[in-house]
């Protein structure tokens, strides 16, 4: 057995405060398990070498409540516990779930990565290619951290500051994701990708809102999740006019954020801009019709 | 080093390990059972599928310290050599299988979609076994011995 004595050290806390204390005076060597899809691999090819390792499995911090006119899914909350609760849902078209129901039935890896990735693992990891921050910025959620100083959220927009980096402090876990209710009433969700296990090349998760406005997140095409904010379209989503609309917000957007597309072996950055709009078309199309539907 | 419990296959075993192990290593090296695979190591192939508290993991990506406690099931609890699983007697019917690398993962995986969803569709079987990666003999034969294993299971219940 090798490294022996430079083994990390280890803790698995069984509450929230157990967590705090495990993580006070953390630094970036201090390594939080999930449900370990990710980081567990990248710690045994050795591309993350841990000092300390919090590891969330018996946290209890799973589950998912309503709280003061916001839907509340604890961090540790994994894809197959959200599918499992998914029938009661689909019921209210406009119920932030449903758009998170919709891209987890989407994940791909079979269903062992379904039974282990959770939601907070996937919004702290920040990869630009997975489905949950793009649906995160749709839904106008909030990212609650907690650390020993405390506990602060902050918007799902902010949160993410480019490709596997976030506003999260080394010392912060990630404890929940906070959706608010009734800002909207309908959602549409898309994964364009052109191999079906592969990565998707561009994700769009679309919110009607109560006001009849769009609210959209694109996902996959830039380092960060795109937040835009469009018009419905009055001629439909394959007018012209509105998709030049759609691209001229999307570049916008691009600036604004300080994003910078993704440009990598399964698509270059001219293929990813240049698709946006029709996949952001697409998605407001599914959502318009499961409002009339 | 710590030290912890695994209960595997009905049988208790405590094991002393490095926080990094993976579950995966012990069960091959600590408990001895072979049968688990490991391929990738990053999460994609599914040769190292186990069951933990009845459900699906990939056990290359779990920390054998996160398992203590746990109820870890191989394939080697699924059959015998003389009393085979319908799903395993099926793949072997099929000729479902050539090297054998992915097949105690993917006899695991459709274990447990037929144990939730008895009578399921191609597409459900597709996307119960699309973690599960197999090099050589193409999913045509796999899905054909998964319908093959529905249908044994449900002619057993019939008689
Ligand atoms: C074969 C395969 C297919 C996949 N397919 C998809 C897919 O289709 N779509 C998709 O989006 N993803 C996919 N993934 C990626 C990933 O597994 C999931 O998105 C998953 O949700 C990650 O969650 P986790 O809990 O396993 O994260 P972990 O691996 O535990 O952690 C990921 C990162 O987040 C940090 N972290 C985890 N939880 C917390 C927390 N509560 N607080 C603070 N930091 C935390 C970790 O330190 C690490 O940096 C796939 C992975 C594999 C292996
Ligand atoms: S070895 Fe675990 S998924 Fe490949
Ligand atoms: S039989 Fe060889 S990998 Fe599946």
């Amino acid at each position: 057995m090798t490294g022996r004595d430079d083994a990390p050290r280890y803790f698995a806390p069984t509450d929230l405060d157990g967590v705090l204390r495990a993580l006070d005076g953390a630094d970036e060597s201090t390594v939080v398990v999930g449900g370990g899809t990710m980081v567990v691999p990248t710690m045994t090819h050795g591309h993350l070498v841990p000092t300390v390792i919090v590891d969330l499995v018996r946290s209890g911090l799973e589950g998912i409540r309503e709280e003061d006119g916001a839907t509340v899914i604890g961090a540790m909350t994994t894809y197959s516990s959200l599918l499992a609760g998914e029938r009661e849902r689909l019921r209210e078209p406009g119920h932030p779930l449903n758009l998170l129901v919709r891209a987890a039935s989407g994940i791909t890896g079979g269903p062992q990565i379904r039974n282990k990735g959770t939601l907070g693992g996937s919004a702290a990891y920040a990869n630009p290619s997975s489905d949950v921050p793009g649906c995160l910025v749709a839904l106008d959620a909030r990212v609650r951290l907690a650390s020993p100083r405390g506990v602060r959220e902050v918007p799902a927009a902010e949160f993410y500051l480019g490709a596997f980096r976030t506003a999260r402090r080394p010392d912060e876990v990630l404890s929940a994701l906070v959706l608010p209710r009734g800002t909207a009433t309908a959602w549409g969700y898309v994964k364009f990708k052109l191999v079906e296990s592969s990565w998707p090349v561009v994700t769009s998760a679309a919110a009607v809102l109560p006001d009849g406005g769009l609210r959209v997140g694109v996902g996959g095409a830039a380092d960060r999740p795109v937040p835009l904010d469009l018009p419905t379209p009055s001629e439909g989503t394959d007018d012209p006019a509105w998709r030049a609309l759609v691209a001229d917000e999307f570049a916008r957007a691009l600036d604004t954020h300080g994003a910078v597309p993704v440009d990598d072996v399964l698509a270059d950055a001219r293929y990813r801009t240049d698709i946006t709009p029709v996949i952001v078309a697409r998605s407001v199309a599914g959502a318009l019709e499961r409002r009339q539907g | 080093m710590r030290n912890i419990r695994l209960n595997v296959n009905g049988e208790d075993h405590e094991v002393e390990v490095d926080p990094r192990r993976l579950l995966v290593h012990v069960v091959r090296e600590e408990v001895g059972l072979t049968g688990t695979h490991v391929g990738c190591l990053t999460g994609d192939c599914g040769a190292c599928t186990v069951m933990v508290d009845d459900r699906s993991v990939k056990s290359c990506s779990v920390l054998a310290a996160g398992a203590d406690g746990a109820c870890v099931r191989t394939i080697e609890y699924l059959g015998t050599e003389e009393d085979l699983d319908p799903v395993q007697q099926a793949f072997l019917d099929e000729f479902a299988f050539q090297c054998g690398y992915c097949l105690p993962g993917m006899l695991l995986t459709v274990r447990e979609l037929l144990d939730a969803e008895p009578d399921p569709d191609d597409a459900a079987i597709l996307q119960a076994i699309s973690g599960n990666l197999c090099r050589c003999t193409g999913y045509g034969p796999i899905v054909r011995a998964v319908r093959a294993a529905v249908r044994s299971t449900r002619g057993g219940e019939g008689s």
